[in-house]
């Protein structure tokens, strides 16, 4: 020991005893930090209020299963636009989420090479194009050349938004599981891509679920690029080479009017969105949940990290 | 670096050397208490009674070194050795007390001595000496000087026995008789404890068959653990 | 940590083994495992130097040495799990009985069944059960039969200690186990594929003492049936648990005997040095 006592109390002096000052300091902070989150929440706490607060009113069974009456006449409905939403949600997910998590796949199991790191440049690059580009894109690619608007284009183009969302968040969320059981599987002798599909998947499947419902939400209220592939209509759906009609559009295009009714039609479709979004978001994290049991829950709630 | 088992080491090599130098002294004064007829006893008793003492503190000190730092290696050998020697030189305390006692029982009797005991006696002085230095080096070459010691010791004990039951001087065969035994026994301590040097620095167990004559039978096998 | 000399080393190749350290063996047990010339290195840096070793049968060898002399290396190099580091390069033979397990000819998938490993913080699968953890090398291999499933997992749990403490839920997630028990679950899946030889690395140096006895008892108990190689940096457990034990120092091979021998009488300085904890 060649630090003698004396010299330890001299250190144990050094340290600041203003112990109050530093508290009131701490809880300065703290109040900083709760203020700005309110701040930040405010203005999404009162959006939903006002869509709540105007949309209620229009709500009823007729307006979620009419289509739309004349301009300006207040009667009718959104169903064809409801409708609609769904069905280009679910048709850009059965094209966007599997190539997308392939993707993900191949870029987190496969990808310590050049090719993989040029493929996930240009994936966040993609994620953040502006969503008219790609609209335009798929104008090009499918309505000009088919010469026609249609639901193919719709699709098209709402996976293109979402399949580098996904393949970004199956890769991180993949990355996440621990190397350990990858080496596990291979000691019990495993094939390269049961591992990855047995094991690791299962261990990212709350962080996967999580990207996919992201995405899945980014998409269900994009306007630009409905614009440009599948228009819009007032009637319900008819087949896949037609335009069609989704609640975007419908919310775009009510707002325009200057009738009062088309207004409080257009809060009503809003506020309808706003649900089948969550909806979709809640029902699913509730499906995955319950199959596993009350852990799974747990992990679900967690997000992407997955973690006990 | 100061490995935590260094410091018991030392304490054990300490008490060993005290062990040693009060080994030879308590032989010295017992072996000239009857070739020179000095009474000792007192003297030796309580070098003796000091030897055994320490001889229990080695014991705690091995047995707690076992507990605390689980030895292995070189450690190993000298904590398991340092039990038996330290037990040998505890047998020499007693034997040269014992060797004392003859001299009180019987008296002055350097009347009594003859050439082979002289030299017996000379050679035990030796060994003795030998086998402490052996310790203290670690020097396992003089393990062939004192097996030699030993033999002599034998066969001399085996030599007069015989002699002294046609003795006609009843106290000078006793006394010779006693002496004589307690001086074997001492030659074979030796050994034994020539033998565990032996496994300090060799790693070895070295039965030596020759060693013990007739009484104790040699080990089975020779294995080597 | 005073730097050791390398001088003071003498260079290992098996001629200079004495003939007791393997000449005894020979007659009484085969090797189940001989690794021969192995070199193993990340890029420029040499890991492992031109090691052979050769494993007794149904009995443990214990590979012991500072942190960083590569026995971890050398022994994920038994089962091929290097062919899963990008820049790991591994030159030699490793002879599973008479199959040489780097020849071109050999699939590497197949016979990492032989060659089971349990790994230093145990990884139970942490979505599944404690049964499909068990099977999860047979049922993702193929295999279907349920009775034959539940046989194998009862099998594998006892030898693994570990059918008493769960038998009456097996459906519990694996990650509900404490510690040591999720380590015995490591070992009872490991064991559920029939491997011949058994790698270890580290088993017990994350769990608490009472654990670690618990697998002791279950190496022990193993080695009966399985050749056991155990990398360890606990000497004491090397001493309890091992037949052989094999001194690695910067990726030579220092010494290899019976572990008694080893232990007790070390013919190799850097070896006693070692073991009596003068550095590491």
């Amino acid at each position: 020991m060649t630090t003698t006592q004396q010299r330890r109390l001299e250190y144990r002096a050094l340290f600041k005893q203003n112990v109050g000052k530093r508290l009131a300091v701490d809880k300065a902070v703290r109040i900083i930090i709760f203020s700005c989150v309110i701040i930040a929440i405010i203005p999404l706490g009162s959006i939903l209020v006002e869509v709540f607060k105007n949309g209620i009113t229009a709500i009823s069974y007729e307006f979620l299963t009419e289509v739309p009456g004349s301009i300006g006449s207040g009667e009718g409905g959104i169903g064809p636009a409801i409708q609609g939403t769904l069905i280009i949600i679910g048709l850009s997910s059965m094209i966007g989420v599997p190539i997308g998590v392939m993707s993900g796949i191949f870029l987190s199991e496969y990808g310590d090479n050049q090719l993989a790191r040029t493929i996930r440049f240009f994936n966040d690059v993609f994620m953040e194009f502006p969503s008219i580009v790609l609209g335009i894109f798929a104008f090009l690619m499918i309505v000009l050349i088919l010469g026609h608007f249609s639901v193919w284009a719709g699709a098209f183009a709402l996976s293109l938004i979402m399949f580098p969302i996904v393949a970004r968040t199956t890769e991180e969320s993949l990355k996440m599981v621990p190397v350990t059981y990858r080496e596990a599987g291979t000691a019990l002798g495993l094939k390269k891509w049961v591992i990855t599909f047995r094991i690791v998947i299962s261990g990212a499947k709350s962080g996967m679920i999580t990207g996919i419902l992201l995405s899945v939400s980014r998409i269900g209220g994009e306007t630009a690029p409905l614009i440009m592939t599948i228009l819009g209509s007032s009637q319900f759906f008819s087949s896949m080479d037609v335009p069609m009609d989704a609640l975007p559009l419908r919310i775009w295009r009510l707002s325009l009017l200057p009738y009062d009714s088309a207004q409080l039609q257009g809060w009503g479709a809003a506020l309808v969105l706003i649900i089948i979004i969550l909806g979709i978001n809640l029902g699913v994290r509730y499906y995955f949940a319950n199959k596993k049991g009350s852990i799974f829950g747990r992990l679900i709630k967690q997000g992407v990290s997955g973690k006990k | 670096m100061t490995r935590l088992i260094d410091p018991s080491l030392q304490k054990l090599s300490f008490i060993m050397a005290e062990m040693g130098d009060m080994v030879i002294e308590s032989i010295s004064l017992a072996i000239d208490s009857y070739l020179d007829g000095t009474n000792t006893k007192d003297k030796v008793l309580e070098l003796s009674d000091a030897i055994r003492s320490k001889y229990f503190d080695v014991e705690d000190l091995t047995f707690d070194m076992l507990l605390k730092f689980q030895p292995v290696a070189d450690d190993f050998r000298l904590i398991r050795s340092s039990t038996e020697i330290s037990y040998a030189f505890s047998r020499f305390g007693r034997y040269a007390y014992d060797i004392t006692l003859v001299r009180d029982l019987f008296g002055d009797i350097s009347e009594c001595k003859n050439a082979s005991l002289v030299e017996s006696s000379k050679k035990v002085k030796h060994m003795i000496k030998e086998a402490v230095l052996s310790f203290a080096e670690l020097d396992v070459r003089k393990a062939v000087a004192i097996r030699e010691d030993e033999r002599f010791i034998d066969a001399i004990y085996k030599e007069r026995l015989p002699k002294l039951i046609e003795s006609n001087n009843t106290k000078c065969a006793l006394a010779e008789a006693l002496l004589l035994r307690y001086l074997e026994r001492i030659g074979d301590h030796a050994v034994f404890m020539s033998d565990a040097i032996n496994y300090i620095v060799t790693g070895k167990h070295r039965p030596s068959e020759d060693r013990i004559a007739s009484h104790t039978k040699p080990k089975e096998s020779s294995l080597d653990l | 940590m005073t730097a050791l000399t390398t001088q003071s080393r003498p260079s290992l190749d098996n001629s200079s083994l004495s003939k007791e350290d393997y000449a005894g063996i020979e007659i009484e047990k085969k090797y189940k495992m001989i690794a021969e010339n192995v070199t193993i290195s990340y890029g420029d840096f040499v890991a492992v130097k031109n090691i052979t070793m050769k494993f007794p049968e149904k009995s443990v060898t214990a590979l012991i040495g500072p942190s960083g002399c590569g026995k971890t290396t050398f022994l994920r190099c038994l089962n091929r799990m290097h062919d899963m580091t990008k820049n790991a390069q591994v030159e030699g033979k490793v002879m599973l009985d008479d199959i040489d397990l780097y020849d071109k000819s050999v699939d590497p998938i197949y016979h990492r069944r032989k060659v089971g490993m349990v790994f230093q913080k145990p990884n139970p699968f942490p979505t599944m059960s404690i049964y499909d953890n068990v099977v999860a090398g047979l049922k993702l291999n193929g295999v279907k039969d349920k009775k034959i499933l539940d046989e194998i997992v009862e099998d594998s749990l006892k030898m693994a200690y570990l059918w008493d403490e769960v038998h009456n839920d097996l459906k519990k997630s694996a990650i509900e186990l404490s510690g040591g028990q999720q380590q015995r679950l490591c070992i009872a899946r490991a064991l559920a594929i029939q491997p011949e030889v058994l790698l270890m690395d580290e088993p017990a140096s994350a769990l608490d003492p009472i654990a670690t006895q618990k697998i002791e008892e279950t190496i022990t108990e193993l080695k009966k049936e399985y050749t056991i190689i155990i990398v360890t940096h606990n000497m004491q457990q090397a001493v309890r648990v091992s037949d052989f034990t094999g001194f690695m120092y910067l990726g030579d091979l220092i010494e290899f005997r019976e572990t008694k021998k080893l232990f007790t009488d070390p013919k190799n300085e850097l070896t006693a040095k070692y073991v009596q904890g003068h550095f590491g």
